[in-house]
């Protein structure tokens, strides 16, 4: 944001004012400090991003401003003054009166954040009638009109479910507009979205900020969404702010040692900066790799394939046609519900294909990948191997880390070994004393590489990551990337990666294909991809992205499609492997 | 396997009993529900040292006395000491509810796990079954029972299982079914790994803290159950040394020896505390919301 507000309504010029706040965790009789000693102020129409891993203190500092603190939590030390009043201080009326009304909360997850069981007109009129507001239907209909949403008539008549998730989120801005907040909070507001959408959302939040001359405190930990949107970045680890600096300065001249190594771990990030105006850069960063290219015969190949839920749903994968060759990575891109995380499952063999060919051929082992899991030979089992992408859930929270690597050895092999699990692990990057921990007691990047080890541990041909860095912090992430590209390099594995974020694929894949609709509608080396001609779902993605660093919001217009299949369908070969599904404007 | 990779077996053991004790430590209903239970049962075990008393004996000049230096709560109608009695009639109620439990809750809980993995036609017909045999009252279907068959321990324990298993199955699904979701599941079966292997290596050992929860409700219920099984003069015979089959016996005699009827009153009132104590202690402990799994029934 680059507006400069002169004349400031409060006092002190300042309507957040943090002043050396220390809160601590009270479990027992153990005492965790959370925040130890942060300060800032926001000035109305500005935006402060608040940035750190997941731990850091950063959304208990976000909400100390509502007046908000855990159960178990308390103030140690330091103020919170908002609109000039100290929140801590107030009586329960006035806290009331602050939450919604001088400072507003937008949460993570729209979904969960609206009454299931309410029409969303009606939870609107709530917003304005608990601030003693008039909340008649124009006035409703007005701050829907407000968030951009289309058709307000019909949208307050309908249930949270009914809408889509960006639409959620717009409500939930409307909501906490409602009052007319000088401060907002935002607590992750995009990372349940699709880029296309967050984008949208994002310039909505900024204009709204603007027009409303709120002070935005932003929370996240995606460096592109905080430096797009703040005007200054508050680095916080461990409870402390650590850099505090206007955005532009942060990224070109970072100064604390945990910023420069956040910065660093950016994917792609290694790759030459990408200009603003698309990714139009020189071939050389991304050439593939002369050896990934040399023709051998593929290790999986689908063709014309077709997968369904039920047989009275529409496909989720249609018409799927892809090979990945050995010690290739192809990346499958695509917003949620495109089919990218079918095609994963339907290749680890737990839903069947409907028709098509869907064949493995590796390395002494060969079979067909339309057959599910009970039909699959042991040594196809073991060829294909999965990694999650949420290391939490996958794996069992009762069961040690040894045990959960010695099992795939037992059933693969015929024996496990305390030393090849060891060993296993040490591949890994963990040390063998692991494997008589729990899950529970792992930080998520060791849980994600104990799930990676596990893959490792059959001895697998093909590997699938299906999403595996997405819950992880951008540090982390970095190095389970690496890992897997070490691995996949020193074991000659292939792999299937699927994954939203375009960033992240550029670093690892050889090629991409980009799904939509449970259809392929680009395919190609990842450089050819990325420098384009492109699809215009592919391009709508690639403008969607944020990168970090830029200050600018893309112009993403994420309500209306701009295109359709061609009526005679069929592809664009643009040569190298590189073709894109015909189409017509809409 | 993985022991080898231990540092010492004693480390490792002082490890595992310290988080067996930390829900003790956390919860206070929890020490007070266990510490009354653990009560009963050395109260039961040591029944014939402490009493000083046959609880069968009839003393037929020294009825309904007062509390004397040889009876500490006097005597009932037949001059039984009733000391004696309430110490050894909790021997046969906590047996009956130990075994009825522990049976009820192992079907159910197997069963459960099974028919939630399995989700198919077996799901559906096991799962009618358990409708239907919920849906008659488990105080009638026991009369039925016991009227028919007699009432011998074994009767009774068998009876009492039928009656709940189906209900233990019932909240075991429902847990081991958020557990199905689990990727750890979804990987064992890309694994290839057989059905019951799943159900025994990645279901159950999740499920075990609803389980741990079950069993202390349920246990409190059968407690009452069997008492008022005996009350109504279907449980254990007389002269068996029983509380429901005390109080009966001794209720028309209140105003005279009223030991006789609140003593086993105040001994099955404490057990049942006990484990209502332990049950909720147990899955605030475990973090399980009784009425979240629909255990309120």
């Amino acid at each position: 944001m680059t507006t400069t507000v002169d004349d400031v309504p409060t006092t002190t010029g300042f309507v957040v004012r943090v002043n050396d706040l220390a809160i601590s965790y009270t479990a027992g009789r153990t005492d965790v400090p959370v925040v130890r000693g942060v300060s800032f102020d926001i000035r109305p129409g500005r935006a402060l991003g608040l940035v750190g891993e997941s731990g850091s203190g950063k959304s208990t500092v976000a909400r100390a401003l509502l007046a908000h603190l855990r159960r178990g939590s308390r103030i140690v030390a330091g103020s919170v003054e908002v609109a000039g009043d100290d929140v801590f201080a107030l009586s329960p009326v006035d806290t009331r009166a602050l939450r919604g009304g001088t400072a507003a909360l937008v949460a993570q997850n729209a979904g969960q954040a609206l009454t299931p069981s309410m029409r969303v007109g009606r939870q609107l009129r709530e917003a304005l009638e608990s601030h003693g507001l008039p909340s008649g239907d124009d006035r409703v209909q007005e701050l829907v009109r407000r968030v951009r949403l289309p058709d307000p008539e019909s949208i307050v008549l309908r249930y949270p479910h009914q809408l889509s998730g960006g639409q959620q989120q717009r409500i939930a801005i409307a909501m906490a507009i409602a009052a007319r907040p000088q401060v907002l909070v935002l607590d992750e507001p995009t990372t349940a979205l699709d880029v296309v959408t967050q984008a949208a959302v994002l310039e909505l939040i900024r204009d709204l900020a603007v027009e409303l001359e709120m002070a935005i405190l932003l929370v996240s930990h995606d460096l592109g969404v905080v430096s797009s949107m703040a005007d200054e970045i508050a680095v916080m680890r461990d409870g402390v702010v650590v850099e505090h600096r206007p955005t532009a300065d942060l990224f070109a001249t970072p100064e604390h040692a945990y910023t420069r190594e956040l910065l660093a771990a950016i994917p792609g990030a290694a790759l030459a900066p990408a200009p603003a105006d698309g990714f139009a850069e020189s071939a050389g960063s991304a050439e593939p790799d002369p050896a990934a290219v040399a023709p051998a015969p593929p290790v999986v190949q689908a063709d014309g394939l077709v997968i369904r839920y039920a047989r009275h749903l529409p496909a989720a994968v249609q018409d799927v046609s892809f090979t990945i060759a050995p010690r290739e990575t192809l990346a499958v891109v695509g917003e949620s519900g495109s089919g990218k995380s079918t095609l994963a499952t339907a290749l680890a063999g737990l839903i069947p294909t409907e028709s098509g060919t869907f064949r493995f051929a590796g390395d002494g082992v060969s079979g067909d990948l339309a057959e599910p899991v009970s039909g699959r030979s042991l040594d196809l089992r073991r060829a294909v191997q999965l990694v999650f992408q949420n290391a939490d859930t996958s794996l069992n929270p009762r069961r040690t880390v040894g045990a959960a690597i010695a099992r795939p050895l037992k059933l693969f092999t015929g024996t496990a070994s305390a030393e090849r699990v060891g060993e296993i692990l040490t591949e890994v990057g963990l040390s063998p004393s692991f494997a008589a921990r729990l899950p529970a007691q792992l930080s998520g990047g060791q849980r994600q590489r104990v799930g990676i080890a596990r893959a490792l541990a059959a001895g697998p041909q093909l590997v699938i990551a299906d999403e595996i860095t997405t819950a992880l912090d951008v540090r982390v992430q970095a190095e389970i990337l690496q890992l897997l590209a070490d691995l996949q390099r020193d074991k000659g594995l292939s792999c299937l990666f699927i994954s939203h974020d375009l960033a992240v694929v550029r670093g690892v894949a050889d090629r991409v294909a980009v799904m939509t609709g449970g259809r392929i509608v680009e395919i190609g080396p990842t450089g050819r991809v990325f420098a384009g001609p492109n699809h215009p779902y592919t391009r709508q993605l690639l403008d969607a992205t944020l990168e970090p660093g830029t200050t600018e919001l893309p112009d993403v217009q994420d309500a209306v499609a701009t295109w359709r299949d061609a009526a005679g369908g069929g592809w664009r070969d643009l040569g190298d492997g590189h073709s894109i599904r015909n189409w017509e404007d809409a | 396997m993985t022991a080898a990779l231990q540092s010492s077996p004693l480390t490792r053991f002082r490890g595992r009993l310290r988080g067996w004790t930390t829900p003790l430590r956390a919860s206070t209903a929890l020490s007070i529900g266990l510490g009354l239970i653990a009560l009963h049962v050395v109260l039961a075990l040591l029944a014939p040292v402490i009493a000083g008393h046959d609880p069968v004996v009839t003393d037929s000049t020294n009825v309904l006395s007062g509390t004397t230096w040889s009876h500490w709560l006097g005597t009932d109608q037949y001059g039984r000491d009733i000391l004696s009695r309430v110490l050894n009639g909790g021997r046969y109620a906590l047996l009956v509810t130990f075994l009825a439990t522990t049976i009820a809750v192992a079907i159910g809980t197997v069963l459960g796990a099974v028919t939630a993995y399995a989700d198919n036609w077996f799901d559906e017909v096991v799962m009618r079954v358990v409708d239907a045999l919920l849906s008659v009252p488990s105080i009638l279907a026991l009369l039925v029972v016991v009227t028919v068959f007699d009432s011998g321990l074994w009767v009774i324990v068998l009876a009492v299982t039928v009656v709940y298993a189906p209900a233990v199955t019932r909240v075991v699904r429902g847990a081991a079914r958020t557990v199905i979701t689990q990727d750890y599941v979804t990987a064992a079966r890309a694994r290839g790994e057989k059905p019951l292997s799943i159900v025994f290596r990645e279901i159950l050992p999740n499920v075990l803290d609803v389980v741990l929860v079950e069993y202390a409700m349920r246990a409190s219920w059968i407690v009452l159950l069997i008492s008022t099984l005996s009350f109504l003069g279907f449980g254990a015979n007389p002269p068996t040394p029983d509380w429901g089959l005390m109080v009966q016996e001794n209720r028309t005699a209140l105003t005279v020896v009223p030991m006789g009827t609140l003593a086993p009153i105040v001994a099955l009132a404490t057990l049942v505390i006990g484990l209502n104590l332990s049950a909720d202690g147990l899955s605030k402990a475990l973090g399980i919301d009784r009425a979240q799994q629909g255990a309120t029934s």
